[in-house]
């Protein structure tokens, strides 16, 4: 009977589920309210996570809760902590959800809302949750191996470096693009400017609050911390009022990128515990207090998405970014359908704390279903808006048109009608100068999610209040990804140095910490200044060249994983990795050449330069923007190298790969998993984490 | 009544703990529990010797995604 009850209401939540996806699909004309979109992740999440999901734990994976894990193996109270599965699924939702899964679909709603939120749906399910869970549960199994190390002793050791190789590349890119969202967000805001550089003085008090007054009382400086910030949010408006300090906090974008490169610098090379550390806490605070805010608000607000399903912009003439929906939809929402990213995580800090293997379901699936749900939330605040405001906010001037006219004549003329008026009533009530030409994603989700919010509380009167909330609240955490990122960045430059040149190599080393910090800051900070002078808005140059790396680390992720899956000897289930891989493969192979070699000068690097380069032989280019445009031409081409280089690194890993997997098929080689030995766990059944109930110790069970 | 209050106070008495141990409040308890698990190990560090230490391990390796 039990059996029955639960079949017909995993079959109603299916055909809701359904439905709502159908509703989304077919729809046209009126708008759509938003509600169709949370029923449709939420049943599709529902409905994944329990049949598919436990299709791979138990068929897959054969997951043992009788297995000891590294947590309990090796639980030494630090990097090891045997943790209750709730906080841990805590743990890793924070570290996993940084501010790619709220720009990559606010930029990806340029074709409309639905093959972003259908990506956003199909993708997680399939490609992302099962990356994050496998990568999980093959640490788990090899004592919380990273997955550089995965890869080399079960690829080979080439892949391995490849791997590492690829991680420090990949992370350049990222943490310039993450900058140069920061960048637009600030520019000419001398309120937003204000509140983000006041949390480096609320920080660095946290920091010495931390250390000295209250060692490690990290609750109560936080509760503080976000007092404090909530006060320099509201305290912003006054700057942003008086003529003195809103000149001083007006800056231009290349003002900002100096200032964020000596903030990246400060950050990696100051004791962790002074600026870093304090930034994290709060940020993790007012992020998921922004997430679950942002979630009650779309539920009571049930605002009507006025985007329509798909645009004039799926033939890849967008303003936002160039490129056809295949395969840029993909590249652009990254994060929130597959990260290469959350490979890193999980299979760092998470496999240490697990405390059964079972567990790893949970949280490495069920974490990343819920980052999709942060993406599809984001692009419904993307979507609320008027299309006219969106194009507005997100094109730069080279294709809108330089003046508010021009632009609300442009973008009209696409067939999304915009007055000049509207733009400018927007950003006064905003409390902005201007909303033009805003790229990057953030200003359209802040002013997306202020108006749910204004709409649950305050009204039109705190429309300002919540839009620089939202600015602060995406600044601040995209901070925190960048200055953690620089930090790991040095550690990496010194560890690769440090093979040519011992000295380097020492983390206390401060010659070595302040030079390995400066080349590190000066990798991104110079892709970075590009972004910024790039007259297509950098982004159209940055985010997708993000998306490859992001999207080429996940596929070598999932290499690494169907590699192991067949040394399992799961051939029969080869295709839950290998189905995903391919697919990478195939879309970031695509995007990569068509960066680099595509004809169109929006969308191809080198056609592109050659079109700048022609400009100039023929006498067009005015000798005062000579030089500018030299460098114009040198970026161009550096991006297409990078590009070239990701794409290549891939195909030798694929290489290595399919060469092991033939000869582990052929049986011309044996297959050797190195997985840590079988250890019973000691653990009684009911044991649910240290700090929970039972102490470790007291658990045990019996012998 | 007596049982859903009760039951209410137990779970709200575990999620502040849940609560806690999220946001690294009771780090350095778990770390005190679990040395007093390995007697003669190696010395106990104070709360700040512990704090700094911890930092210092956790932001050496990717800990935040984008």
């Amino acid at each position: 009977m039990k059996r029955i009850f639960s079949i017909v209401v995993w079959l109603a939540v299916a055909l809701l589920g359904a439905g709502a996806l159908g509703a989304i699909a077919i729809h046209r004309g009126e708008p759509l309210n938003a509600m169709w979109f949370v029923i449709a992740a939420l049943c599709c999440y529902l409905v994944a996570f329990r049949l598919y999901s436990a299709f791979v734990a138990a068929k897959v994976l054969a997951l043992d809760d009788t297995r000891a894990t590294p947590a309990e193996r090796h639980d030494d109270g630090r990097d090891f902590v045997p943790t209750n599965k709730w906080v841990l699924f805590g743990h890793h939702f924070a570290a996993i959800a940084g501010p790619g899964p709220l720009v990559g679909p606010t930029l990806a709603a340029q074709f409309g809302y639905l093959p972003g939120t259908l990506w956003l749906i199909v993708g997680a399910a399939f490609g992302g949750c099962v990356q994050d869970f496998v990568i999980l549960f093959c640490s788990i199994r090899r004592d919380g191996k990273s997955l550089g190390q995965m890869a080399r002793e079960e690829v080979s050791e080439r892949g391995g470096f490849i791997a590492q190789l690829a991680v420090l590349a990949i992370m350049v890119i990222l943490l310039a693009v993450i900058a140069l969202v920061v960048v637009n967000a600030l520019k000419s805001s001398p309120w937003a400017t204000f509140t983000l550089a006041m949390t480096i003085p609320i920080a660095l008090l946290l920091g010495v609050y931390l250390r000295f007054v209250r060692p490690g009382r990290v609750l109560e400086a936080s509760i503080m911390g976000v007092a404090l910030v909530i006060f320099v949010v509201i305290a912003g408006q006054w700057v942003a009022d008086s003529p003195y300090w809103s000149n001083v906090f007006t800056l231009s974008g290349l003002s900002l990128t100096a200032a964020i490169i000596i903030y990246g610098f400060s950050a990696s090379a100051l004791p962790v515990w002074l600026l870093l550390a304090p930034r994290d806490y709060l940020s993790a605070f007012i992020k998921a207090g922004a997430i679950f805010s942002l979630a009650v608000g779309i539920l009571l607000v049930r605002p009507h998405v006025l985007m329509p399903p798909l645009t004039r912009f799926i033939d890849g003439t967008g303003p936002v970014f160039a490129g056809k929906i295949f395969p840029f939809c993909f590249i652009t929402i990254a994060c929130g359908a597959v990260s290469g990213f959350h490979s890193l995580i999980s299979s760092g800090t998470t496999p240490k704390m697990i405390l059964r293997e079972g567990h790893a379901r949970f949280i490495g699936y069920g974490a990343m279903l819920l980052e999709s749900f942060v993406g599809v939330m984001a692009m419904v605040a993307a979507c609320a808006m008027t299309p006219g405001v969106y194009f507005a906010i997100n094109s730069p001037p080279s294709i809108v048109g330089a003046t508010a006219d021009a632009g609300a004549a442009t973008i009209s003329s696409w067939g999304y009608p915009l007055q000049p008026e509207t733009m400018t009533n927007l950003a006064h009530a905003v409390g902005e100068i201007t909303l033009w030409n805003r790229a990057g994603g953030a200003p359209s989700l802040a002013v997306g999610m202020a108006q749910i919010f204004s709409n649950t509380i305050g009204g039109p009167r705190l429309l300002s209040i919540w839009y620089h909330f939202a600015i602060m609240f995406e600044a601040l955490f995209i901070l925190t990804v960048l200055d953690a990122g620089t930090r790991v960045g040095r550690f990496m430059v010194q560890e690769l140095v440090g093979r040519v040149w011992a000295p380097f190599g020492r983390r206390g080393w401060m010659p070595g910490i302040l030079l390995s910090s400066a080349m590190i800051v000066a990798m991104w900070g110079y892709f970075l200044y590009q972004g910024v002078i790039d007259p297509l808005g950098g982004i159209n140059s940055l985010w997708p060249l993000f998306g490859i790396g992001n999207q080429l680390l996940a596929a070598v992720a999932l290499v690494v994983a169907t590699t192991i899956l067949l040394k399992m000897k799961k051939l029969r289930w080869i295709w839950v990795t290998l189905v995903p891989t391919v697919w990478l493969v195939i879309v970031t192979m695509t995007a990569s050449y068509q960066k680099i070699f595509d004809p169109s000068s929006r969308l191809g690097f080198l056609a592109n330069a050659k079109d700048l380069a022609r400009q100039i032989t023929e006498g067009k280019i005015a000798a005062a923007n000579m030089a500018g445009t030299q460098r114009l031409i040198f970026n161009l081409r550096l991006d297409a190298a990078v590009t070239a280089i990701f794409a290549l690194m891939v195909l030798v890993l694929v290489v290595e790969a399919i060469f092991q997997w033939y000869s582990i098929l052929s049986r011309r080689r044996e297959s050797v998993l190195h997985e840590s030995p079988y250890i019973a766990t000691r653990w009684a059944p009911n044991f649910s984490g240290a700090g929970h109930g039972t102490a470790v110790g007291d658990a045990i069970g019996d012998d | 009544m007596r049982k859903a209050a009760k039951r209410t106070k137990r779970f709200l008495r575990r999620f502040w703990r849940g609560f806690r141990e999220w946001c690294g409040d009771a780090a350095y308890e778990s770390y005190l529990r679990s040395n007093a698990r390995h007697v003669g190990s190696c010395r106990t560090l104070s709360p700040a010797e512990f704090y700094v230490e911890q930092l210092n391990r956790r932001y050496s390796r990717p800990n935040r995604c984008c």
